[in-house]
C-alpha cells in the first residue's frame, strides 16, 4: 500500500480561537490536497484519536496554543516528548499529551510535525476566531499544504508499518 | 492544625468539580464538593423537537455521551407511549455493554490504577518473578519475561529522559503504596494493554450507531437496518464483528482486569473500611431483557437501600413527586417557589452568589455549586457499580451473590467491607464480568431474533407529531456507568416545554441540603487518613473510586489557606 500521510486538526470548535486546528483541517477537506492525503478533524478527542496515529507512519498535526507570543503566530515543532504540545483542549483529561505517553511507552509514535498557532484568549465562546487569528490562516494553509506536498510517498524515510 | 485542600479543574478551559477539605490530626474533617461549570443543557432543549433531543444531550460528555441519548429517547418514548422493537431494545442493551467494559476498563487502568500501584517502583522489578506471578493469576497469554523486561527497558528510558509525561502528576515512592514491585510492574504493562483494547471495543457503537463518540440514536428505535445481505447495512459479517469484539472484551476482562484488580486489592484490604460515606444506595436499573416497561426482566434491578441495611429493598418510583426531588439551598439558583422540585415540575434559573473568579476559597457557608441537591424521600443517596452491586446482591439476585461472595471469600474480608472506597472499586470490577457476559447474550438474542425473520429496528408510528397529544409528560432512566441517570421531559405542542437532567455526578457530587445532610462524596472524604497533607493520594483514592465525571486538581494550603502545592487528579 502507498504510504498515506495524515493532516489532523484538533481543538474545541466551539471555543473560538482555540478551535484554529478544526477551522484549518475542514479547509484543508475541501482544498485538493495530493491524493496520499487523508485530512481528519480531530476535535478533542484524547484517546480516540489513537488510533490514527498508529495507522498513518507521519502526521501532521495543527493545534493552538497559549505560548504568549502574538495571536495568529505559526511555528512548526518536532515534538520529542509529549510535554512539548499544548496543553490539553479538552474538559476531559486524557488529551492529546497523555496519548503522546502512551504512544510513546508503547513504542508505536509515528513521526509528527505539529504546527502551532498563538491564540491570546480561551475562554471566548463561538464558531468564530478573532481577526487576528483568522487573518493567519491563508498562511497556516499555505504551510501545511507545502509540507504535505513535500512529504510525498517517495520522500518516506521510515519503513511503512 | 487544620489543612485546607482544594480540588480544582485545572484543564485549559474551565472544568466541571472542585472539593475543598480539612484536614485535622491526619484525617479530613469536613469536605465541600463544588460544581463551578455550567452546563444547562436544559435551557438550551427548551423549544425544540423532542425527537432531536438525544442528539443534544449526548454531549453533556465525550465519554458518557451513549447513554444520555438512550436516556432520552427512552424519555421521548415513554411521553408518546412508543414501545420499540425487540431488536432495537437488544442493540441498545448490546452497545450498553459495550460502553460498560470500555468505561470501567479505562477508569481501572487510566484514571484509578495510579492511585494503587508505583510506577516508578516497577522499575525495580524482576521480570522472571513478575512472569511467574502473572501466569499464576492469570492465563493471558503476554506474560513472559522477555515481554515484561522489554516494557521494563521502555519505561526506564521514558523515566530517564526526565520525561513522566502521563505519569508526571503520581506520588511515586510515597509510603502509602503497597504494591511489590512485580505487580507494580504487572500493573503498568496493562495500563498500555488497556489502551490498545479500549479502541478496539468501541467500534460496536460505530457498527450500530455509526461513529464514536456520540453514536446515532432513535426516537422509536434505532437507526441501523438490518439486511444480512447487503454491504452497506447491518449484514452478517459485520453482525459476527459484533459477537468477535464482545468476546475479546470478555476475555480481556477476566484474564486481565479482574486477575489485576484482585492481586493490587489484596495489598490494600485496609481501604475496605474507608471511604464508606453515606450507606445509602439506589439504582433505577438497567439492561431489560424482556422490554424496557418490564422492570422485572432488568439484569440490573431497580432498589434502594439505606443506612446499609441489605436486608431490604426500596422500590423507586421516578413518577412519584414525593420521591426524586432537587432542592438548590446551597446552589447557585433561584426557585419562584421554596422547597424541593420533582424534575417534571423542576426549574433551571441562575443565581451565581459566589465569589468573583478567580478566587482562593469559596465561602461554603452559602451557596457553593452549580449542582443542585437532589434527594430520594428526602434522603442523600450513592449511586454507581456499588449501589448497583448492593440492590442486585440484596435482591438476592443469583448472579450478583456469586461474583460478590466469591471475591469476599477470595479475599477474605467480611461484607461490610464492601461499603467502602475498596468495595466501590471492586465492585466496578464484579459488575463489569457480568455485563462482559450478558453482552454476548444479548448478542445471541438478538441473532435468534433475527433468524426467526424479525427484522424491525424501528417503530414509526408516532413519528408524525399531528399524532401526538396536545401535553405529554415523560421519565426515561438508564444505569450510566457512573450510576443511576434519568430525563424528564414536558412536551407541549410538539415541542419541549421543559427537560429536565439529573445525573449520576449531582447525586454524588451535589452540595449538602438545607438540612445539612451532605451527599456521598463529603460523605465519603470524611475521616480519610492522610499520611501527608503534600501527598494526598488518599483523597485521589476515595474521589477516584467514583468514577467522577471531571478533571480537577488538588490544591493544597495551609491553615491560613495559602497556597503549599498542586498537583493533577485524574478524572474523565
Amino acid at each position: 500500500m502507498e504510504e498515506r500521510l495524515l493532516i489532523m486538526g484538533v481543538g474545541n470548535y466551539l471555543m473560538g480561537d482555540e478551535g484554529v486546528g478544526v477551522h484549518a483541517a475542514q479547509k484543508l477537506m475541501s482544498s485538493g490536497l495530493p491524493g496520499y492525503v487523508d485530512v481528519v478533524d480531530g476535535g478533542t478527542g484524547g484517546f480516540h484519536l489513537l488510533e490514527y496515529f498508529e495507522k498513518y507512519p507521519r502526521v501532521i498535526l495543527v493545534d493552538a496554543t497559549l505560548d504568549g507570543q502574538k495571536a495568529g503566530t505559526i511555528r512548526l515543532i518536532k515534538p520529542r516528548f509529549a510535554s512539548d504540545f499544548p496543553k490539553s483542549m479538552s474538559t476531559h483529561d486524557i488529551g492529546l499529551k497523555d496519548m503522546m505517553s502512551s504512544l510513546q511507552l508503547l513504542d508505536k509514535i509515528p513521526e509528527i510535525y505539529l504546527f502551532v498557532v498563538s491564540i491570546e484568549y480561551i475562554q471566548q465562546q463561538g464558531v468564530e476566531m478573532t481577526e487576528e487569528v483568522e487573518a493567519a490562516m491563508p498562511e497556516l494553509l499555505n504551510k501545511v499544504t507545502e509540507l504535505a506536498v513535500r512529504l510525498s510517498p517517495e520522500t518516506a524515510t521510515v519503513t511503512s508499518r | 492544625m487544620s489543612t485546607r485542600i482544594v480540588v480544582d479543574p485545572v484543564t485549559r478551559i474551565e472544568g466541571h468539580l472542585r472539593i475543598e477539605a480539612d484536614i485535622e490530626n491526619g484525617k479530613i474533617k469536613d469536605a465541600y464538593s463544588s460544581g463551578t461549570m455550567v452546563r444547562l443543557l436544559e435551557e438550551i432543549l427548551r423549544g425544540r423537537d423532542p425527537r432531536d433531543a438525544w442528539a443534544y444531550v449526548g454531549r453533556v460528555c465525550g465519554v458518557c455521551t451513549s447513554v444520555h441519548s438512550l436516556t432520552s429517547v427512552r424519555c421521548v418514548e415513554d411521553a408518546l407511549d412508543i414501545v420499540i422493537p425487540p431488536n432495537a431494545e437488544m442493540v441498545r442493551n448490546i452497545m450498553f455493554c459495550a460502553q460498560y467494559m470500555h468505561d470501567h476498563v479505562v477508569h481501572f487502568y487510566h484514571l484509578h490504577a495510579m492511585d494503587w500501584v508505583d510506577v516508578v517502583n516497577a522499575l525495580k522489578a524482576d521480570p522472571k518473578k513478575t512472569s511467574e506471578l502473572a501466569q499464576s493469576i492469570s492465563n493471558w497469554p503476554k506474560s513472559s519475561p522477555g515481554y515484561f523486561s522489554d516494557l521494563q527497558k521502555r519505561i526506564t528510558k521514558f523515566v530517564e529522559s526526565g520525561q513522566l509525561g502521563i505519569f508526571s502528576n503520581g506520588y511515586w515512592g510515597h509510603s502509602a503504596y503497597k504494591l511489590p514491585a512485580e505487580v507494580n510492574l504487572i500493573g503498568l504493562a496493562h495500563y498500555l494493554e488497556a489502551l490498545e483494547w479500549q479502541k478496539e471495543i468501541v467500534k460496536v457503537h460505530t457498527i450500530f450507531g455509526g461513529k464514536n463518540p456520540h453514536p446515532n440514536y432513535l426516537v422509536g428505535g434505532m437507526a441501523c437496518a438490518i439486511s444480512t445481505d447487503d454491504v452497506s447495512g447491518l449484514n452478517a459479517e459485520r453482525l459476527a464483528y459484533v459477537g468477535q469484539l464482545l468476546q475479546q472484551g470478555k476475555e480481556f476482562i477476566e484474564q486481565v482486569y479482574i486477575p489485576d484488580l484482585m492481586a493490587i486489592a489484596s495489598f490494600y484490604k485496609d481501604w475496605g473500611a474507608i471511604g464508606g460515606g453515606l450507606g445509602n444506595y439506589m439504582s433505577y436499573g438497567d439492561l431489560p431483557w424482556n422490554g424496557y416497561r418490564d422492570t422485572s426482566s432488568y439484569k440490573f434491578p431497580q432498589g434502594a437501600i439505606l443506612n446499609k441495611d441489605i436486608s431490604k429493598v426500596y422500590d423507586v418510583d421516578l413518577r412519584k413527586e414525593d420521591e426524586v426531588q432537587e432542592f438548590i439551598d446551597n446552589s447557585w439558583y433561584e426557585y419562584k417557589g421554596k422547597g424541593g422540585l420533582h424534575p417534571w415540575k423542576g426549574e433551571s434559573k441562575i443565581k451565581y452568589t459566589g465569589p468573583k473568579p478567580p478566587f482562593e476559597n469559596l465561602d461554603t457557608t452559602k451557596a457553593y455549586s452549580y449542582l443542585k441537591t437532589p434527594r430520594w424521600k428526602g434522603n442523600a443517596m450513592e449511586v454507581g457499580p456499588l449501589a448497583r452491586v448492593l440492590v442486585g446482591y440484596a435482591r438476592g439476585k443469583e448472579e450478583f451473590k456469586m461474583v460478590v461472595d466469591k471475591a469476599l471469600k477470595d479475599l477474605n474480608v467480611p461484607v461490610t467491607a464492601l461499603f467502602s472506597t475498596l468495595g466501590r472499586t471492586a465492585a466496578r470490577g464484579l459488575e463489569s464480568t457480568l455485563v462482559a457476559q450478558w453482552g454476548l447474550d444479548f448478542y445471541h438474542q438478538l441473532i435468534d431474533n433475527i433468524k426467526k425473520g424479525d427484522t424491525r429496528m424501528a417503530d414509526s408510528s408516532k413519528r408524525n407529531p399531528e399524532k401526538w397529544p396536545d401535553k405529554a409528560l415523560g421519565v426515561g432512566h438508564s444505569e450510566a456507568p457512573r450510576g443511576a441517570l434519568a430525563h424528564w421531559i414536558n412536551i407541549e405542542d410538539e415541542k419541549i416545554a421543559n427537560y429536565q437532567l439529573v445525573v449520576p455526578t449531582t447525586w454524588n457530587a451535589s452540595p449538602r441540603d438545607g438540612k445539612g445532610q451532605v451527599s456521598a462524596y463529603e460523605a465519603a472524604l470524611r475521616d480519610t487518613p492522610i499520611a501527608d497533607p503534600k501527598q494526598p493520594v488518599e483523597i485521589l483514592r476515595t474521589v477516584h473510586s467514583f468514577d467522577p465525571c471531571l478533571a480537577c486538581a488538588v490544591h493544597l494550603y495551609d491553615e491560613e489557606g495559602k497556597h503549599i502545592s498542586r498537583i493533577s487528579v485524574l478524572g474523565d
